[in-house]
């Protein structure tokens, strides 16, 4: 095995494992915190890329079926078998990124049981199921005759020829109902794909797309472990391409025969061309027809994408290939299928994620996780790939070689148990390595949850209501997890107009977003005070039964005259509910005027610290008068002990000590 | 088949209705509270209704249209969602496998997700069918204290909105929401002013399930023809080379193979 091929093994590895780390926390933490999924974008990568987009690449299966099984064109059966290959891989994988993506993946078979007929994803659904089926029957043959099951392999060769038929019919339906799922969204989807030709639009572009996926991979297989087969001239000359070019340039007949599978690769992506500018010209056509060229010449960003979309998707494949110069060369033809491929995939992306864009009036961008796993379950699937091309006849004479290389793989498959072994052969420490590296990264990089994008406490909006004609806004101004209305213009004229918009806003303190309540309506926190308005709020919302969102919003004409402003002046005295407390107390009542309290500090002062002066006389402990008994910071650097022992001494009068 | 009218010119705004909701649903008012001011439109898995401004002086409740030929309904693939007589549209949690389709196939972007659960669902407006089955009204409608929320069987309330438009000096516009938009809805508006922030569509349009039924109902029937064509195709061409085997070797392989070949043979 060559060091190029070792060290592309080892990124893909490298990749899956971050994508199996993303999936052990998505399953791990849900959907929400590992994702940027929200109720504006409820599809996302996993099931637009991977799902849509990875079904769409893996139409090679019925493609090149159809070519070989019912219209007869023998050149092309060279290519079934890795065709049916990323078929198989490509649903394989789709299927697993979308039981991650659903919200309940413990109840995927659900749709097996509970039918609803008039939805498209059921449809999609049972297609997708069945045709799962039909490749893996396709595709076991080569495996059973690996194992040595060759009857069992002779009687699928013999029903091939049905199966891939029924493959096909399954193959049409599903395909297009992937684009019909996104009829649902006529209001929604960007008008410039939008169209009631979707389906026909997904299938032309998924078959065409779906050829030039084979042609790329026996062009990147060939590279790696076959290179005569296109390039046709001997590996150790360095320029391989332009060899080639010049070679097969001169006339139709390659001078060195050797390239022998470069005809039948041009013929595959001649046909995914014709079919591919087919689906061009229809979608022009919709375009004109429909009217929504005129969208397209507004020039925003959406047109732009959607000329590269198009110009990736179906123009640079088709030059390419229409261009005998390039098309000879395998390294050009293998760029014209990448570009094919990548714009379906682009293609796909635009119409279920970017085409959203503008009706959500937000953007989604995959988290770093979502991307993860979108790409560990793709570097899954080629892996797989990769094995089942070096250990099995999927291209002859790649295994052939390959065979020859490893040089022992003859017996791999007569026994069974000897398939671990396969895999590790050689790459054991290369693996744990990539594992010891590649886990505590992947913890790292991707560890849930991430931070939503709103920021809870700092947020301020113009609130619905009958105060929307006095300007008020709701807002948790303390932070404190209650929101109240705030008259904002009232404010603002209380304070001097126009002009005093610095009173609030330019005395932020760091990190803060605007100045608390608390900053003003010193009253209410003073953390001088042994009085806690918000603990009285609460706990009067409770005594008093309230009702509403916030019950403690109401408690305010509880104690404060409802027709003043709410201020210490208004408020009741504290004798009125707290009567019980202060036992000692009872007889100033008389000689104090408790009624109306004169003001908070008077009124505090007037109504404890008299007594207890008093008291601290009476029962000689003079930390009863001290001003840090009731104020417990107002002199703790001084006198902290003092103060903790003066405050312990109230609470246990019993035992001063 | 009942149906809500709400009357945009009687909101005030002060979102009883969401507070009546929240009770209703067993839910966590301060949730709810933070959700309002959290979100775009004040909907979430805590909130099934909210309240928004069309324009100032103006709010609109809005959850849930239960529209009579649902879109969500139609694309479910387990049958989650169902519409039943009495026009509400309800969602069955136990056979919901979170594909969440039915978010992206509502027009008017109802559906919310419980994102921060392991195990989340589809949280929707139910039109309180169980207290519809007690032979109570919903609890938005009870809860509205300025008569805005009307509730009643879908033509009389229908024929009472007309009766408004046409007999009262309030200057309504000559358009009752959810008439006929998206095939009608079972939540209905009068309004003095336009709607569109609401999702409602500028004209009528045609209910989304019309534009994938013919589709839908079809698919059988071109599976059935594809199949039977791929034979067909399939039984021609073998004979064909079965007749022309005595005659002509397999083609050549150095030909130029583009898609003429498909017609040649």
């Amino acid at each position: 095995m060559n060091s190029r091929i070792r060290w592309i093994k080892d990124l893909l590895w490298l990749i899956f494992l971050f994508g199996m780390m993303a999936a052990f926390f998505r399953l791990w933490f849900g959907l929400g915190a590992t994702t940027n999924l929200s109720d504006a974008f409820p599809w996302g990568l996993w099931k637009v890329l991977n799902m849509v987009g990875g079904v769409a690449l893996s139409t090679s299966g019925f493609a090149v079926g159809f070519l070989v099984y019912v219209l007869k064109l023998e050149r092309y059966r060279p290519l079934m078998k890795p065709a049916i290959l990323i078929a198989f891989l490509g649903y394989g994988s789709s299927c697993l990124a979308l039981l991650f993506d659903i919200g309940l993946p413990h109840r995927f078979w659900h749709p097996l049981f509970m039918w609803n007929e008039t939805s498209f994803l059921f449809e999609v659904f049972w297609c997708v199921v069945l045709y799962f089926t039909v490749t893996l029957i396709e595709i076991s043959p080569t495996f059973l005759n690996r194992l040595g099951m060759v009857n069992s392999a002779r009687f699928l060769h013999r029903i091939a020829g049905g199966v891939v038929i029924l493959g096909i019919s399954l193959s049409c339906l599903h395909h297009s109902s992937l684009g019909s799922l996104f009829l649902v969204t006529p209001q929604r989807l960007h008008p410039l794909w939008y169209s009631p030709l979707l389906p026909i639009f997904f299938i032309m572009s998924a078959v065409g797309a779906g050829l030039m996926v084979v042609v790329l991979a026996k062009v990147i297989c060939a590279r790696w472990y076959d290179p005569e087969s296109v390039y046709g001239t001997l590996p150790a000359e360095s320029s391989a391409s332009i060899c080639s070019l010049d070679g097969l340039t001169g006339s139709r007949a390659p001078q060195n025969s050797r390239a022998k599978d470069i005809p039948m690769l041009v013929g595959i992506a001649s046909i995914a061309c014709w079919v591919l500018g087919c689906y061009l010209l229809i979608k022009l056509a919709d375009l004109l027809v429909s009217g929504d060229w005129k969208v397209l010449l507004l020039g925003r960003w959406e047109s732009y994408l959607y000329g590269i979309e198009l110009v990736i998707s179906v123009v640079i494949p088709v030059i390419l290939v229409a261009n005998r110069r390039t098309r000879c060369s395998p390294t050009w033809l293998g760029i014209a299928a990448f570009s094919a491929a990548l714009g379906l995939a682009l293609n796909r992306v635009d119409v279920g994620i970017f085409g959203y864009f503008a009706d959500a009036g937000a953007i989604y961008l995959p988290s770093l996780l979502e991307w993860a796993l979108s790409l560990g379950v793709i570097a899954g699937a080629i892996l797989v790939f990769m094995f089942c091309v070096e250990h099995l006849p999927f291209f002859e004479r790649a295994f052939e070689r390959q065979e020859n290389v490893l040089g022992s793989a003859e017996n791999a498959f007569s026994n069974v148990l000897r398939v671990p072994d396969l895999v590790l052969r050689g790459g054991l420490y290369r693996l744990t390595l990539i594992t010891v590296f590649a886990i505590p990264l992947a913890w790292l990089a991707l560890y849930p949850p991430y931070t939503q994008s709103h920021e809870l406490h700092s947020f301020v909006k113009p609130s619905l209501g009958l105060d929307d004609l006095r300007n008020t806004l709701k807002i948790d101004g303390n932070r404190s997890g209650v929101f109240t209305g705030f008259p904002h213009s009232e404010h603002q004229n209380r304070l001097g107009g126009a002009s005093s918009c610095k009173t609030c806003h330019h005395i932020s303190l760091p990190g803060d977003k605007s100045t608390p309540c608390s900053r003003c309506h010193r009253d209410l926190t003073r953390d001088t005070l042994i009085f806690d308005h918000f603990l009285h709020m609460r706990t009067v919302a409770v005594r008093e039964e309230l009702s509403g969102w916030y019950p403690e919003n109401h408690s305010c004409d509880v104690c404060h005259n409802p027709a003043e402003p709410k201020t210490s002046a208004s408020a009741k005295s504290c004798l009125e509910c707290h009567r019980d407390d202060m036992t000692i107390g009872n007889e100033a009542e008389v000689s104090l005027d408790l009624k109306y309290a004169p003001g908070f500090e008077c009124a505090m002062h007037k109504t404890c610290s008299v007594c207890h002066a008093s008291e601290a006389k009476r029962l000689n402990r003079p930390a009863l008068s001290e001003c840090s008994t009731c104020h417990p910071t107002l002199k703790p650097r001084s006198d902290s002990r003092r103060a903790t022992w003066a405050k312990s001494a109230l609470l246990s009068q019993d035992n001063p000590g | 088949m009942f149906a809500i009218l709400v009357d945009v010119t009687k909101c005030t705004g002060c979102e009883k209705c969401v507070e009546a909701c929240v009770q209703a649903h067993d839910q966590d008012l301060r949730k709810a509270a933070v959700d309002r001011v959290t979100t775009k439109d004040g909907l979430s898995a805590n909130r099934f209704c909210t309240v928004l401004q069309a324009e100032p002086g103006r709010f609109a409740r809005k959850s849930c249209m239960h529209c009579l030929e649902p879109s969500c309904v139609a694309a479910c693939l387990v049958g989650s969602l169902t519409k039943t007589p009495e026009g509400a549209v309800v969602y069955d949690p136990a056979k919901c496998i979170g594909c969440r389709y039915c978010m992206l196939a509502c027009p008017f972007h109802i559906p919310r997700y419980q994102w921060e659960s392991i195990t989340p669902f589809v949280m929707k407006c139910d039109l309180c069918i169980d207290r519809l089955r007690e032979g109570k009204v919903p609890a938005c409608v009870e809860a509205c204290p300025h008569g805005a929320l009307s509730f009643g069987e879908r033509q009389a309330i229908l024929d009472l909105a007309h009766l408004q438009v046409t007999q009262t000096d309030c200057n309504y516009l000559p358009r009752i929401w959810g008439e006929e938009e998206y095939g009608g809805t079972s939540v209905l508006y009068l309004s003095d002013v336009d709607l569109g922030c609401m999702g409602w569509p500028a004209d009528k349009s045609i209910p989304i399930p019309e534009i994938t039924d013919p589709l839908i109902t079809r698919t059988p029937h071109i599976g059935l023809g594809v199949l039977a064509g791929l034979f067909g195709l399939k039984w021609i061409i073998d004979r064909r080379t079965l007749l022309m085997d005595g005659r002509q070797e397999a083609p050549d392989p150095e030909e130029d193979a583009t898609g003429e070949v498909e017609r040649d043979e």
